[in-house]
């Protein structure tokens, strides 16, 4: 049965990052994006490495948490090490079986992409999912794409999609549960068989969750219309987004470090 | 705003979803229908499902509009664009599946989303949230992800999200069909609380007798008509209407019937048996009267199921948690008897769910074990190599088991259990067919799809997708809920009628009223405990250790009680040394307790 999925799960502690405005959160976050793909170097990846601490401490998400995060990714991460490990080629070769070979080189790749992973998602939840709550990264993502209504496009409309999406999950997941503990009960196994077996298998719980998603859906938009909705015009907010000094301070510091560890990186090469 | 004293008017409405096709509507849900709804009213609606009860409710939402006939809320047409909003704005509603109707992340959000919509500014949208908050007493869990609140929480989210609308009217749809009892009444005080301070005007569809008997006014719609209406006494007394509606009456209206009957005393009409005071008092000055004049009448035998046999199911103290923390379950001793139907009870969360989910080895124990004893020797669920057979022996009937239909015809889907079983094909059809006939469904409903049949159609099958696997022990979750009362009676008749085939049958429920009357032992359930395993004659016949429990009392009993406190006034020294959950039952024991002791000296 599928465990706690963190991601899109908002923790609240309150803290400095928790309270920053979205908008300069989801800059940052691009920031930090295309500098995970600069780095080349051991050095600046042990500095981005501290950074990132800095940020989970600045968001006093607890270990367990960030460990939540992580694990359920932690394949993928594995696989594209893997991948980087077995397929490039290029440089002294440490190993040898058959076809398989390793490389001095491919190990350095392996390490670089497989840690760009882990901090790229580490990042993601630190600095959007874990500390924002959805609505306010849809909103903030209204806000930030807002000049694109000149053209006609729904910003606001999209984001509210987005945001549904993402406060369904939680939902959606103990729905899976529930299926699938029924379709057990009606001798279903989900954990042995062949791959494609076992896909297969999955069509006992995708089917009723289509159709109860589907069933939700239209609930959920007579509510809405009930509850008065009727687009972003004239629209007011609870939290209405505002940028403070704090703000500011907080995007230009991280801006900064992020350059900083680019440029060290740079010399370092 | 258009002002007139009718709040809600309808007349001569006729609705259908479907689209005229020349010939008129085709099966309309509305099809001639009358109301009229005075400002600050609590009404309630009442009828059986598919009644056309929750489509009036979109009418008077601006919704839907009418194809013919006219509504008007707040004196306003609803057909009219210019007053959509008008009435829209007013109008609040709570549906009945509270993760469907949560649109923001966190309570606040949530709470601030109609308001929102309506462009209240800050500070007002801020202070309107914060009293709503308050009022239903979320306040703390403000900041709070609303996925994580229980179900009761969840309804009173959707309460507050109403409140901090501000709103004239304020539709409930089957809003406390989900919840258990305690948050059933927390909810509607909530309501009426709404009700008598801020005067907002109240429209209360449900199933719930008990709920309308609260209303001042009830309307009966069936077939999309209102087939009656008046206060929920007149209503109740109706009992020709009652029955042809598919209702049932509360507790106490059914006792004083037979009251009726026992004494020959006519009820007076002047009396408003509404109150249960009242209704008490009615029923112990009938019984004493009789008294004086009546021989003992003769006691129906009880029906005592004798056929309970050796422990089918044993579980040995079993402790579970989720995390390291808390416990969910903590050293549980559980027999179950072979043939015997047993009822789970407890509050939410109080790990009922969790126990039965070792039954069936979808969790293994973390301590103690779960045992399955069979004439083919004994199985523990701790054992994965019996995983499958303790699942074909063991079946487990989720709560809205419909949600889990899946395969293209009803034939296939209740298939799916004998092919994951291994069960030799030849033998399916046969298997098939006796496991619909075991819960009422015709056979043509096989080649259908599931997904066309009606909500307890659908139940029904997804119970015979357990019962194909010819379970000896058959645990359901909740198996009544959000039926109405003919489809509750309907569902405990297929229950009794799998007990007399030989299933031992385990049910949880946290509706009392129903374990006392279908169950022969009652295990109750607090706080991941068993605090009680008896018969609800046993258990129910101490009331204050029910109380000191904190165990819910069956409505007919807690009424009982009410009436013999009245006679006691009269006949001290009165004993009743049984006890029964059935009204008439129940007024012949008091009545011959009350001759025995009293008749004499009068």
């Amino acid at each position: 049965m599928i465990k706690d999925i963190s991601l899109g799960r908002f923790y609240d502690t309150g803290s400095i990052l928790h309270k920053a405005d979205p908008r300069v959160k989801i800059i940052l976050y691009i920031v930090y994006l295309i500098a995970i793909f600069m780095i080349n170097t051991a050095g600046g990846l042990a500095l981005f490495a501290i950074v990132t601490i800095l940020q989970v401490i600045l968001a006093s998400i607890p270990m367990k948490v960030i460990r939540s995060t992580v694990l359920p990714v932690l394949p993928i991460v594995i696989f594209i090490f893997l991948i980087n490990l077995f397929t490039i080629k290029t440089g002294n070769t440490l190993w040898e079986w058959k076809v398989f070979s390793i490389t001095d080189y491919a190990v350095s790749r392996a390490v670089l992409m497989a840690l760009r992973l882990l901090f790229l998602i580490v990042s993601t939840s630190i600095l959007l999912t874990l500390t924002t709550t959805p609505l306010k990264i849809a909103d903030a993502l209204e806000s930030l794409f807002s000049p694109l209504k000149l053209i006609k496009v729904p910003v606001h409309e999209m984001a509210m999609m987005m945001s549904i999406a993402l406060r369904f999950i939680p939902t959606l997941i103990d729905e899976t549960n529930k299926i699938m503990r029924a379709q057990i009960s009606r001798g279903a196994d989900y954990d042995t068989g062949s791959l494609v077996k076992r896909v297969k298998g999955y069509v006992t719980v995708l089917i009723p969750l289509f159709v109860s998603s589907f069933k939700r859906a239209e609930e959920l938009a007579v509510a809405m219309d009930a509850r008065c909705y009727r687009g972003g015009v004239g629209r007011t907010k609870l939290n209405p987004l505002k940028l403070k000094k704090s703000d500011i301070s907080l995007g230009t510091v991280f801006v900064l470090i992020a350059a900083g560890i680019v440029v060290i990186d740079f010399v370092l090469r | 705003m258009c002002e007139t004293a009718k709040l809600i008017e309808a007349k001569d409405v006729v609705f259908s979803y479907h689209s005229d096709d020349g010939e008129g509507y085709d099966s309309p849900a509305i099809r001639g229908l009358d109301i009229d709804i005075a400002q600050g009213e609590y009404v309630a609606f009442l009828g059986p499902n598919g009644s056309g009860k929750s489509t009036l409710a979109k009418l008077i939402d601006v919704l839907e509009v009418p194809n013919e006939g006219k509504i008007t809320v707040f004196g306003c047409d609803t057909t009219d664009p210019l007053h959509f909003w008008t009435i829209r704005e007013n109008c609040a509603v709570v549906f009945q599946n509270p993760d469907n109707q949560i649109v923001g992340t966190t309570v606040e959000e949530d709470v601030a989303f109609g308001p929102e919509n309506l462009g209240i500014p800050n500070p007002e949208l801020r202070n309107r949230v914060d009293d709503a908050l308050k009022v239903t007493g979320l306040f703390t869990k403000r900041k709070l992800p609303a996925a994580s609140l229980s179900g009761g929480q969840k309804q009173k989210l959707a309460i507050a999200g109403a409140l901090a609308m501000d709103p004239k009217l304020l539709i409930l749809d089957e809003s406390t069909a989900m919840l258990d009892p305690v948050s059933r009444d927390e909810f509607l005080a909530l309501v009426e609380m709404m009700h008598r301070d801020k005067g907002v005007t109240v429209v209360s569809i449900t199933h719930d007798m008990d709920e309308a008997a609260r209303c001042e006014r009830v309307f009966v719609i069936k077939d999309g008509k209102v087939a009656g209406k008046g206060t929920p006494s007149e209503i109740f007394k109706n009992s020709e209407l009652i029955k042809s509606a598919g209702l049932e009456r509360p507790a106490h209206y059914r006792f004083l019937s037979a009251t009726e009957e026992i004494t020959g005393i006519k009820i007076p009409e002047n009396v408003d048996i509404n109150s249960r005071e009242a209704a008490s008092r009615l029923a112990s000055e009938m019984i004493l009267e009789a008294v004086k004049t009546k021989g003992p009448v003769d006691l129906r035998k009880k029906e005592k199921n004798d056929k309970a046999g050796n422990t089918i199911l044993e579980v040995k103290d079993l402790s579970f948690g989720y995390d390291e923390s808390t416990l969910a379950l903590k050293d549980i001793n559980l027999e179950v008897r072979k043939g015997e139907i047993l009822a789970i009870v407890g509050r939410t969360g109080c790990g009922k769910t969790t126990l039965i989910s070792h039954f069936n080895a979808l969790i293994a124990p973390q301590k103690g074990e779960v045992i399955i004893h069979t004439e083919t020797g004994d199985y523990k669920t701790s054992n994965k190599k019996d995983k499958m057979t303790i699942r074909s022996k063991i079946g487990l009937v989720f709560q809205y088991p419909e949600y889990q239909l899946f395969e293209e015809s009803v034939y296939k889907d209740i298939q799916y259990g004998l092919i994951r079983m291994g069960v030799p094909s030849e033998k399916h059809e046969k298997r098939i067919k006796e496991a619909i006939s075991l819960v009422g469904i015709d056979e043509s409903v096989l080649k259908k799809s599931p997904f066309e049949l009606s909500g307890g159609q659908k139940r029904r099958v997804a119970m015979a997708g357990v019962l194909v696997m010819r379970p000896s022990i058959l645990v359901l979750d909740e198996p009544a809920s959000g039926l109405d009362p003919h489809g509750r009676k309907e569902m405990f008749k297929i229950i009794h009628n799998l007990r007399e085939n030989g299933t031992t049958v385990i049910i949880v429920t946290h509706n009392m009223d129903e374990a006392a009357v279908n169950a022969d032992r009652i295990c109750c359930i607090k706080d991941g405990r068993i605090i009680s395993v008896t018969s609800p004659e046993e258990m129910f016949s101490d009331y204050s250790k029910c109380k000191s429990m904190g165990i819910d009392i069956p409505k007919i009993t807690s009424f009982s009680r009410k009436v013999r406190h009245m006679i006691r006034e009269t006949v001290p020294d009165i004993k009743v040394d049984d006890i029964s959950f059935d009204p008439r039952e129940s007024c012949e024991l008091l009545f011959n307790a009350a001759l025995k002791y009293g008749g004499g000296r009068s």
